[in-house]
């Protein structure tokens, strides 16, 4: 024997050494199969066959309720866009598709907004990260749809005006929780309400969270 | 026209070639290269091609072959700038050809009394057989015919002057030589027991399903169980199809037919379906009584229904047998792993070869002590 | 904070001051008598944190951000207020020390409107990184906060937000200490003390923009950079201001090849902590009309071709009669830039007729500003040696017709010298090849023009007004196909059959630190790669 061949001994009676039950019994698996969904789908009773083809374009599939898809722009109460241009959602964008150009309002209570918001839907990588990015509610990735395909690249970049129209009014409260939140919430006074922001792995003592190198 | 004329032989046999080979074989290999698709969908939980149709008739998308030998046509028949032209362009009708040729010998009804169509329970002195060769040597002829096949495959390997191709076609030929052999020695075992090689005979004595008074007239099945599991294996090696499919292995290692395309590679595609169904046909003749259902229901046919009904009736049921068969070699092939190289030799040379010769000699025995 | 170094005159040393010892948590060390606190906590790496405490500005200790214990005190003191003393020990995070602290903390936030989203300051804001180094917790105040005014104009240049004011004066004792104007103001008592304008005045000071720097939250807002970038965006080069000869240390902040905004950086040599107004915004013409291609004849031609044409065009001039070809140095252009073109001119054509360009003079004040806008005409001179004539004189060569070729390297200035252009007769000329930055009338009118990188483009040094020769670094990229000056002329040189090879702008510094007097105490500095700052920590 040639070296560094190492023999195995085969497990095996002469029952499995002849393969055939061994065949025998695969074939059974797929008879068994064949026989269910060929009469299922035969006598038109797709529901009591184990197939699980979905014929596209007659039927969808209906996407989960929590799938991440087409972004939108929500809005607020008086239909102008929610997003205050923080740059939260392309500091955080690892695929880099997020363009926003902030500009001032006219309406000094918002004081910023988004000039140019787009999204270049081909290099979106579908992450999610700006929607837990954003401190306003204001992108969301909850229309259960997907970036169309186009002809041209440039029809992928969506602006802020297509974003915007598949937006609705949040049920956020605009300008964070607000005053007395807690009575509000009817929560106790260390239960952070849905939404508030809570530093992750907040110390509560005098550790620094990180050096900062301040001089 | 006068029965037994050279005209009546001629025009009956010309009809029966016709009859066989547009009407039968090539209607059902089509209809395989689709049912195979949809078979393996249903045994694999997927639906498979159900979309071809003719119009507002879907017919379960039945038509799928239809668009499949469009396709073919009009695909560029590619032939590689340094191939063998000549035998490039042979090859394909050489792998076909063999499996329409041995179809001769199949019996695929019983014998038509020609003075005597509307009869029951006719005498049949102006017998036709629905045969088109009945040949004395028939089964060798099978052999002799079915083994060419493999120059098909060798020569298209060859001629594409392709070394992956190459090798496939070598890989063919072993894979071929290693399995006939003991093809041969497992139809030895029937031509024991039936004492012929004419197919048309052997199935004539198969008039019973299974019958201990009548061990001579049972079905091959249960006088040679174990010549049955050693022609099938062999068969499935000859049609060089999964759990045999080293010679084209598609998926990752390449076959023989990698440089053929268009219609040419239809034709490869066709007669490996062509063969599927002749070894049904050869497999039913030798193990499972040809076109008889038993003698009960034989005899029962035979004295209730005029005699052309009867024979159309038996041919019916020859079909369901045949396409039942091909049914399962489908499923088999879709149902078992490919054998690596090394365990197809092991398989054909040390496992059936010697068991194919002791089924020989176990049969001769028991043959020579029942004659005496 | 890096600071370039510096060479020229040397500081003077520091008398010797008696030394004390001061122990901070356990660590002794000495320092000079009279160091704030606070100075000698944070050299020792207690990080203590505060608002209204500047290095450059009096403290009043009105944030009381940087109490700490100190052993004998009956409180905690503020250590921004307290000189050091001999024997102290000082316990900045004692259990107590950050108790109120914290307090302190919680209450600076009582009333600010956490608007860190659209604030600019966020990501540079003190109020964040004292909130996550020492809270870091919820709000236990969650009643309705005191509204005041939010974008109240109050200067031509600033906005402030009254909300996110934290009361810390910084902005006040800059007008008061640095402009000497009292713009600012506190008005009303407690938890409605706003800042404010002083009556009747703006903040409108020639510094006004670095109450912005000072201002530890986003309350005083550049207009100038309000909402273009956030702080984490940009990125940061160390360099020099060229708005004028005294040569601010700076540090430019970019973002994807483009300035953002430039911000004073320490020396306490040349500017502190602060730099004016006007130099702030000469960033803006870095990225104005810029020469982007090499042009002859009036089209946009490659590299090879213009040099070939340039090339060619001083030959036929300069074997026509070497006396008719001018030379126009720049004084806004770097030592190396000039030093090159010296070589060029000096030795390599010996040329005689070299004039001196540059920006007009202007205001100038007793602080920062220098009358002189150019920020290196000390160093045009020292390399020019005497023999730089202005352009006056080119103008009356150009009527005379003693001048018919002139090489121009850096346009800052050529044609505005007599208010009007055209005061300079160029039509006279049979050949004018200029090297200049921008698209005006000189590059138009020349024969061949080749771009120039500016100063935010290009490595070199600048002398200013005190001697001191200081480092420039690039900091974006060069517009178009610009390049350095010293490249352009290291190619033009070899087109004119002279060897002056020159590989980057180091090897340019060197020969001139060998051969130049005012340069031989200068240093090159290492090699910075641009820090985001995002990575830099917090400013302020």
């Amino acid at each position: 024997m040639a070296v560094g061949v190492k023999v195995v001994n085969r497990p095996g009676s002469l029952a499995q050494q002849a393969y055939l039950p061994a065949i025998a019994e695969g074939l059974g698996v797929t008879f068994r199969h064949f026989v269910k969904n060929f009469f299922g789908n035969v006598t038109g009773n797709r529901k009591k066959t184990d197939i699980a083809t979905m014929e596209y374009p007659e039927e969808k599939m209906k996407y989960p309720e929590r799938n991440r898809g087409l972004h939108r722009l929500m809005l607020r109460d008086d239909g102008q866009v929610r997003c205050v241009a923080c740059m939260m959602c392309p500091t955080v964008c690892p695929a880099h598709c997020i363009t926003i150009v902030p500009e001032e309002a006219p309406d000094g209570r918002i004081e910023k907004r988004p000039m140019i918001f787009e999204i270049d839907e081909l290099r979106c990588v579908v992450c999610g990260l700006c929607v837990e990015a954003c401190p306003c509610d204001a992108i969301r990735m909850d229309t259960l749809d997907h970036a169309k395909p186009t002809y041209r690249r440039v029809d992928a970049i969506l602006d802020k005006e297509e974003l915007m129209s598949r937006g609705i009014q949040s049920t956020a409260v605009q300008g964070g929780v607000g005053a007395f939140w807690r009575e509000r919430v009817g929560g106790q006074p260390q239960t952070p309400p849905a939404g508030a922001v809570v530093p992750a792995g907040a110390p509560h003592g005098p550790t620094p969270l990180r050096d900062h190198g301040h001089k | 026209m006068e029965y037994g004329s050279l005209a009546f032989q001629a025009l009956a046999a010309t009809i029966k070639i016709v009859f066989m080979i547009l009407g039968f074989l090539m209607p059902l290999a089509s209809i395989l290269t689709w049912m195979e698709r949809r078979e393996s969908a249903m045994m694999q939980d997927r639906l498979g091609p159900n979309r071809a149709n003719i119009g507002p008739f879907k017919l379960w998308g039945i038509t799928h072959f239809m668009a499949d030998a469009v396709k073919f046509l009009f695909k560029e028949d590619f032939v590689p700038p340094k191939a063998h032209k000549f035998l490039f362009m042979w090859a394909p009708i050489m792998a076909m050809a063999p499996a329409l040729i041995v179809a001769a010998i199949i019996p695929f009804g019983p014998p038509l009394c020609w003075n005597e169509l509307l009869e029951k329970n006719p005498v049949c002195g102006q017998p036709i057989n629905l045969q088109i060769a009945q040949l004395d040597v028939g089964l060798l002829f099978y052999f002799a015919i079915s083994s060419l096949a493999v120059y098909g495959a060798t020569l298209a390997g060859w001629a594409s002057h392709n070394k992956w191709a190459m090798m496939g076609g070598l890989r063919a030929t072993s894979q071929m030589m290693s399995y006939e052999v003991t093809m041969g020695m497992a139809v030895l075992g029937s031509f024991l027991v039936y004492g012929t090689l004419e197919p048309g005979a052997i199935v004539a004595q198969q008039t019973h399903i299974f019958s201990l008074g009548h061990y001579h007239s049972s079905w091959g099945i249960f006088l040679q169980p174990a010549g049955f599991v050693l022609f099938l294996t062999a068969a499935i090696a000859e049609t060089k199809r999964t759990p045999f499919d080293i010679p084209e292995g598609e998926p990752e290692i390449i076959g023989y037919f990698v440089e053929y395309s268009g219609l040419r590679f239809g034709m490869f595609f066709l007669g490996e379906f062509l063969e599927i169904v002749v070894s049904s046909a050869i497999m039913i003749t030798l193990f499972f009584g040809g076109y008889h259902w038993g003698n009960t229901i034989d005899n029962a046919l035979l004295s209730h229904l005029p005699n052309f009904v009867f024979v159309l009736a038996m041919f019916g049921l020859w079909t369901v047998k045949v396409f039942a068969f091909c049914g399962f070699q489908l499923m088999i092939r879709w149902s078992l792993p490919r054998f690596r190289s090394d365990q197809l030799m092991r398989l054909g040379w040390q496992r059936l070869l010697p068991i194919s010769i002791a089924n020989v000699v176990a049969t001769a025995l028991v043959v020579l002590w029942a004659q005496q | 904070m890096t600071t370039t170094p510096i060479t020229g005159t040397p500081p003077s040393p520091a008398p010797a001051t008696e030394l004390v010892t001061v122990t901070v948590d356990g660590k002794t060390q000495q320092f000079p008598k009279g160091t704030v606190l606070l100075e000698a906590c944070n050299q020792m790496g207690a990080g203590v944190p505060f608002f209204c405490y500047h290095p450059g500005l009096t403290s009043p200790a009105v944030c009381r951000q940087c109490l700490v214990d100190v052993k004998g005190q009956p409180k905690p003191v503020p250590s921004c207020y307290t000189p050091v003393a001999d024997k102290m020990e000082v316990m900045t995070k004692s259990p107590r020390a950050l108790d109120v602290r914290r307090q302190m903390l919680e209450f600076t936030l009582v009333n600010h409107p956490i608007d860190c989203p659209i604030c600019d300051k966020a990501g540079e804001c003190l109020l964040q990184k004292h909130y996550f180094d020492w809270d870091a917790k919820l709000a236990r105040n969650d009643g309705i906060k005191v509204k005041k005014a939010k974008v109240v104009d109050i200067g031509p240049r600033i906005v402030l937000d009254q909300e996110r004011c934290i009361l810390c004066t910084r902005c006040i004792r800059v007008c008061d200490e640095v402009a000497k104007t009292h713009q600012l103001e506190m008005a009303d008592r407690g938890d409605h003390e706003v800042l404010t304008t002083a009556p009747g005045h703006q903040l409108d000071n020639p510094y006004s923009l670095n109450t912005v720097d000072v201002c530890p939250v986003g309350a005083l807002t550049s207009k100038d950079f309000r909402f273009a970038m956030r702080a984490w965006e940009l990125y940061t080069t160390p360099s020099i201001c060229p708005g004028c000869a005294t040569g601010c240390n700076i540090e430019v902040h970019h973002s994807h090849g483009k300035i953002q905004r430039l911000i004073p950086r320490q020396n306490d040599q040349v500017n502190e902590h602060w730099m004016c107004d006007e130099g702030r915004l000469t960033y803006k013409r870095v990225h104005a009309q810029r020469l982007a291609a090499p042009m002859s004849g009036g089209v946009p031609v490659d590299w090879d071709r213009a040099l070939d044409d340039a090339g060619r065009a001083l030959r036929v001039a300069l074997d026509a009669g070497p006396a008719q070809v001018g030379v126009v140095m720049n004084a806004q252009s770097t030592n190396e830039d000039l030093y090159a073109l010296a070589r060029l001119t000096f030795d390599h054509l010996g040329l005689g007729k070299v004039y001196l360009a540059g920006l007009d003079q202007g205001w100038s004040d007793d602080i920062l500003v220098s009358a002189d806008k150019n920020p290196n005409t000390a160093g045009a001179m020292a390399i020019g040696a005497g023999r730089l004539r202005t352009l006056l004189d080119l103008a009356n060569d150009l009527k005379s017709g003693a001048v018919t070729t002139l090489l121009v390297v850096g346009t800052h200035g050529v044609i505005g010298k007599d208010g009007a252009p055209g005061a300079l007769p160029l039509d006279r000329l049979t050949t004018l090849v200029v090297v200049g930055t921008h698209r005006d009338e000189v590059t138009a009118a020349a024969k061949v023009a080749l771009p120039l990188a500016e100063w935010a483009e290009s490595d070199g040094t600048f002398t200013n007004r005190l001697g001191m020769v200081q480092r420039v670094r690039a900091a974006v990229p060069p517009a178009g196909d610009s390049l350095p000056g010293w490249e352009i002329l290291s190619h033009l040189a070899r087109k004119l059959g002279a060897t002056m090879e020159f590989t980057e702008a180091k090897t340019v510094f060197a020969e001139a630190k060998q051969k130049l007097p005012f340069m031989k105490d200068a240093e090159w500095g290492r090699p910075l790669l641009p820090v985001q700052l995002r990575f830099a920590g917090s400013r302020g």
